[in-house]
């Protein structure tokens, strides 16, 4: 349990954390969302008491996190992947985190386990991959067995296989009744892994709900249909109150209607089908059109108005990867 | 009882933060990198490399009067001390500066998040294996410049008792040394700039009002360089050996061993609370 009352965090005039207020309740994975520079670390840290708040507190299991008796049971952290001296090996680093602790070399074996850390454990840590460097920081985190974890970014540089095992641990953590906090500033990941968001966007929340609420503030419900008939299937469209938007070679987005209503309308009419697919509730879009106001860093050249949804390269939404 | 939050293939009791923890895991740290290895094997080179030269070369030019024996002795047992404080002041700064250069310090403080026993452990365990080390390095040195001279037939006392505290004090100046070094650099978290820091207070500082003293004229100045803590002020008066009887210049300022000691303490802990405040007011 994370309680978070009025936390601010100011650097001169720059205000990275801007009174936020939320809770991260056991027994489910909650996400932080939010663009780069949104302050999502900086609230970590500010949990963990490596930054000074400048206004407002955060309780974890009640207590501040430097007053708990052993903070590495209460807490498990993954802040930063290059939180390690480079020169020392993974299973020196954990046995040194473990010590103070009095935490047994049973468990640093048992964590490098977990982690698939096994053949790496007695190299230096400076000649490991970014991923080698998520999976350590992640056994050290798991190091207390806490009843809860802080994870930034824990899939950052991982491969596709890395990407599932931490969905899976965060998915396994949480069954077990602990309370998994974990960052992210891609959406597509957060739809897989997480029961709730709270959305940060320049220092403030700017929503805090279930998935399934977040997915219905996407704007308006969408379906892709790709026909030779494009021209005659988007009149009989629009005459059913729909509002269609015509792309190239035959593409169109429908909204006001669902994929089965739409098939019905090409069937009676005779139209030929080659797509019809739901891009219904992308997560994708229901945070660009959260956080668009809340960017702190736009691409340069890239339109800033309000009716700018369009998806950068690299976080096309996973309903539109599929259909491709 | 508590023993039901463990995992059920688990033994351990559970078990708290402490602070012989905090020193156990400092140890570990500090064993477990090759610059530790590196910088207590440079010690022990220079030191016993540098007495057997510098006592093969003393015994060389001729007859000893017999009051200098034993300073000529201690001399080349502990000139290494010249070169192997370079050595232990970049150790003892980088055991701090090297965590913040990898972001380490991060994990250090997360596990102790009052921060200050973190840096008290730190500070005991460099200043502990570093006088551990040089005490170890030193005797070698003692017994192998006395080897030497012997072999060259003049016969040192090694019931005076003088000699072996200064082997003391030389090996106490050195782990007091990695101390205040370690103190500087928690104060400025950088390698460069600690080790420029700690440098710039052992050699530049001396030399500088040395200058400024011959050029003034003033006794003072050179009076103050005896409260510095480097091998030429008040640390050097750790293992020095006086020979009895030796005029002191009037107006000169020539501390006694153990007030060297209480000079270089003072200075260990002035630092160590600037840096014990620093470290907890900032942002890691």
């Amino acid at each position: 349990m994370i309680e978070v009352r009025g936390l601010s965090k100011h650097y001169g005039a720059t205000r990275a954390v801007d009174d936020v207020t939320f809770s991260v309740k056991p027994g489910m994975v909650t996400g932080f969302l939010g663009p780069n520079g949104a302050g999502k670390s900086t609230t970590m840290r500010l949990i963990v008491g490596l930054d000074r708040p400048s206004a407002g507190s955060a309780l974890v299991n009640g207590k501040r996190y430097a007053e708990h008796r052993a903070p590495l049971r209460e807490v498990g952290v993954l802040l930063d992947a290059k939180a390690v001296h480079t020169g020392r090996s993974a299973v020196n680093h954990l046995r040194a985190l473990a010590a103070t602790h009095g935490i047994g070399r049973g468990r640093v074996d048992e964590v490098i386990a977990l982690t698939g850390l096994e053949s790496v454990a007695s190299r230096r840590v400076g000649g490991f991959s970014l991923g080698m460097g998520q999976r350590l920081g992640i056994a050290a985190a798991l190091l207390g067995d806490p009843a809860t974890l802080i994870l930034d970014e824990p899939v950052n540089g991982l491969d596709p296989e890395g990407v599932i095992w931490v969905r899976h641990l965060a998915r396994r953590l949480a069954a077990e009744g602990r309370t998994v906090f974990l960052s992210s500033h891609l959406m597509s990941e957060m739809a897989q892994t997480a029961d709730h968001i709270i959305v940060l966007g320049r220092g403030r929340v700017i929503a805090d709900a279930p998935v399934a609420d977040i997915l219905a503030l996407s704007s308006g419900t969408a379906v892709r249909v790709r026909t030779p008939e494009a021209t005659r299937l988007s009149e009989l469209l629009v005459d059913q109150g729909t509002v269609v938007r015509k792309g190239d070679d035959g593409l169109l987005d429908v909204t006001g209607l669902t994929a089965p209503q739409i098939g019905e309308v090409a069937a009676r009419s005779g139209v030929i089908l080659h797509e019809l697919t739901p891009v219904a509730g992308s997560l994708e879009d229901a945070y660009l059109a959260l956080t668009q106001d809340d960017v702190e860093y736009h691409a340069g050249g890239l339109p800033t108005g309000p009716a700018s949804t369009v998806p950068a390269p690299n976080e096309l939404s996973s309903n539109e990867r599929v259909s491709r | 009882m508590t023993a039901t939050l463990t995992q059920p293939q688990s033994t351990r009791a559970l078990s708290a933060l402490s602070f012989g923890g905090i020193l156990k895991s400092e140890l570990i740290k500090l064993l477990s990198l090759r610059s530790t290895v590196w910088c207590f094997g440079l010690v022990f080179v220079m030191t016993l490399g540098l007495a057997g030269l510098v006592a093969n070369a003393s015994g060389g030019s001729g007859p000893v009067p017999a009051e200098g024996v034993q300073a000529i002795w201690v001399q080349s047992a502990t000139i290494g001390i010249v070169f192997a404080q370079l050595v232990v002041a970049v150790l003892g700064t980088l055991t701090i500066t090297g965590e913040y250069g990898t972001g380490m310090i991060r994990s250090t403080l997360t596990a102790v998040p009052r921060r200050t026993p973190a840096l008290t452990a730190k500070a005991l365990v460099i200043g502990a294996s570093t006088f551990a080390v040089s005490l170890v390095a030193l005797l070698g040195s003692g017994l192998l410049s006395a080897m030497v001279l012997q072999g060259q037939g003049i016969e040192v006392d090694f019931a005076d008792a003088s000699v072996w505290w200064a082997l003391l004090g030389g090996a106490g100046y050195l782990g007091l040394l990695a101390m205040l070094s370690l103190s500087i650099g928690a104060i400025v978290r950088n390698s460069a700039g600690g080790i420029s820091a700690v440098l710039g207070l052992i050699l530049v500082l001396p030399i500088v009002l040395s200058i400024f003293a011959a050029l003034a004229q003033a006794d003072w100045v050179r009076n103050l360089s005896a409260f510095l803590p480097d091998s030429n002020g008040a640390g050097g008066r750790m293992f020095s050996y006086t020979v009895a009887g030796l005029p002191v210049p009037p107006d000169m300022i020539l501390l006694e061993p153990w007030q060297g000691l209480v000079v270089l303490v003072i200075w260990v802990i002035a630092l160590f609370a600037l840096a014990g405040v620093m470290i907890k007011r900032r942002d890691v």
